[in-house]
C-alpha cells in the first residue's frame, strides 16, 4: 500500500487520467468520422468539461488530504451526444470542421500528458537510483 | 486495443466502394444498352451506409449495406433517327446528372481525407504513449 | 578538506564563510553550509510543488501556458538534479576522509 501512495501523488495520476481520456474520447471522435456520410446516425462525444471539472475537484481533495490517498481512477467518463452543427436531410448531424479540429486538440492534449508524465516518472527514477 | 485502426479501415473501404460506384455512373452516362446488347439504359446506382464495421459485426464503423438502383424517371430526349428511338422518336437516356455525381465524388474523397487524418493521428497517440517506457 | 570544499561553495553562494577572514562590519551574520542545503532542499521543494501545481492547472484546464508549465517542470527537475549532484559529490567526499588511516 506505500508504494501504491508513493506512485500516486503529485501530478501522476492526474496526468494518467488525462490519457486515458483523450485515448478514449479519440475512440468516439473516429467513429465519428467514419459514419461521417451514414443517413440517420448521430454524432457522439466525450465532455471534456464535465472531465476537467471533476478532476480539479478531485485534485482539491488530494491537496487536503493526506499524500497518495486520494483515488483518481473512478472519475466518471461517458459518451454525450452534443447539439452543435445543423441537421442534414439525411438525419446526420455532421460537423466535419469541428471534428477535425477537436480530434486535433485531443491528440495535443494526449501528447501534453504523456510528455509529463514521462518526465514525472523519469524524476522518480533518479531519484531512486541516487543520480548513478 | 486499436479498434480505432480497424474503424477507419472500415470508413476507408466503405468510402471507396463510394467513389466507385459514383465512377460507374460517370462512365455509363450514355450507355442505352446492357451487357447483352438488349435495349435498356443505365440507371443510376447509389450505395446506402449503415454503421457497424460489416453486416452482423456491431464494433463501431460503417459499412455499405446496399447498392440500390435509383428508380426516378429516365430523361427522355427527342432524336427520331435513332434505332433506340421509341414509336415517338424519343430516346430514353441514363439518369445520371453529372453536376451530382461530381459533388458525391467530392464529398467521398473528403470523407476519405478526414478518416485517413483520423488514423494518422491516432498512430501518432499511440507512439507518444509507446515513448512512455523509453 | 570538506572545509576548502564548503568554503569554495559558499563563496560561490555570495556569503561569508564562517571564520575564513574578517568580514567588513562585525555585526554581519555567518551562515553556515548546513544552512545553505537546508535552504536549497526547501527551495528545490517549492520548485517541485509548484510545478506540480502548473501540470495539475494545465491537465483540469484552469490555464493555457503551457510554455509555462513546460519551464517549471524542467526548473524543478534541474533544481532536483544539481542538489543529488551536490549530495552525491558530499557523499564521494566523506567516503574519501573515512579511508584516511590516522
Amino acid at each position: 500500500m506505500y508504494l501504491d501512495r508513493l506512485l500516486n501523488q503529485g501530478s501522476v495520476p492526474v496526468l494518467e487520467q488525462l490519457a486515458t481520456f483523450t485515448e478514449a474520447r479519440q475512440s468516439v471522435l473516429g467513429e465519428d468520422v467514419a459514419n461521417i456520410s451514414t443517413p440517420g446516425y448521430v454524432q457522439k462525444d466525450m465532455s471534456v468539461d464535465q472531465f476537467q471539472q471533476e478532476l480539479a475537484q478531485r485534485v482539491q481533495q488530494a491537496d487536503s488530504a493526506a499524500p497518495g490517498s486520494v483515488r483518481f481512477d473512478d472519475i466518471s467518463t461517458d459518451i454525450q451526444n452534443p447539439v452543435n452543427g445543423i441537421l442534414f436531410h439525411d438525419g446526420n448531424n455532421r460537423s466535419m470542421e469541428q471534428l477535425m479540429s477537436d480530434q486535433a486538440k485531443n491528440a495535443l492534449m494526449h501528447n501534453l500528458a504523456i510528455e509529463l508524465l514521462r518526465s514525472q516518472y523519469s524524476q522518480l527514477e533518479t531519484a531512486i537510483k541516487e543520480g548513478k | 486495443m486499436f479498434d480505432i485502426l480497424d474503424m477507419g479501415a472500415s470508413a476507408l473501404t466503405a468510402q471507396r466502394i463510394r467513389m466507385d460506384t459514383i465512377a460507374g455512373n460517370i462512365a455509363n452516362i450514355n450507355t442505352l444498352r446492357d451487357a447483352n446488347g438488349k435495349p435498356n439504359p443505365y440507371r443510376r446506382r447509389f450505395v446506402v451506409f449503415a454503421p457497424g464495421q460489416a453486416e452482423n459485426d456491431p464494433r463501431p464503423g460503417v459499412h455499405v449495406k446496399s447498392v440500390q438502383l435509383d428508380q426516378s424517371p429516365l430523361p427522355k430526349r427527342y432524336d427520331p433517327g435513332n434505332p433506340d428511338a421509341d414509336k415517338d422518336g424519343y430516346v430514353k437516356y441514363p439518369n445520371v446528372d453529372l453536376s451530382i455525381e461530381f459533388v458525391n465524388a467530392l464529398e467521398a474523397s473528403r470523407a476519405y481525407e478526414a478518416n485517413v487524418t483520423m488514423m494518422d493521428t491516432a498512430k501518432s497517440m499511440f507512439n507518444s504513449s509507446l515513448r512512455l517506457l523509453a | 578538506m570538506i572545509e576548502s570544499a564548503a568554503n569554495s561553495l559558499s563563496k560561490i553562494a555570495g556569503i561569508n564563510p564562517a571564520g575564513a577572514g574578517a568580514p567588513s562590519n562585525g555585526a554581519a551574520p555567518t551562515t553556515s553550509f548546513a544552512d545553505v542545503l537546508k535552504n536549497s532542499i526547501n527551495e528545490v521543494s517549492k520548485l517541485q510543488q509548484d510545478a506540480t501545481q502548473a501540470a495539475n492547472a494545465v491537465a483540469t484546464g484552469q490555464t493555457e501556458n503551457v510554455t509555462g508549465v513546460m519551464s517549471a517542470v524542467e526548473k524543478a527537475d534541474l533544481a532536483f538534479k544539481t542538489l543529488l549532484a551536490i549530495r552525491s559529490k558530499l557523499m564521494d567526499a566523506y567516503e574519501e576522509i573515512k579511508q584516511i588511516s590516522i
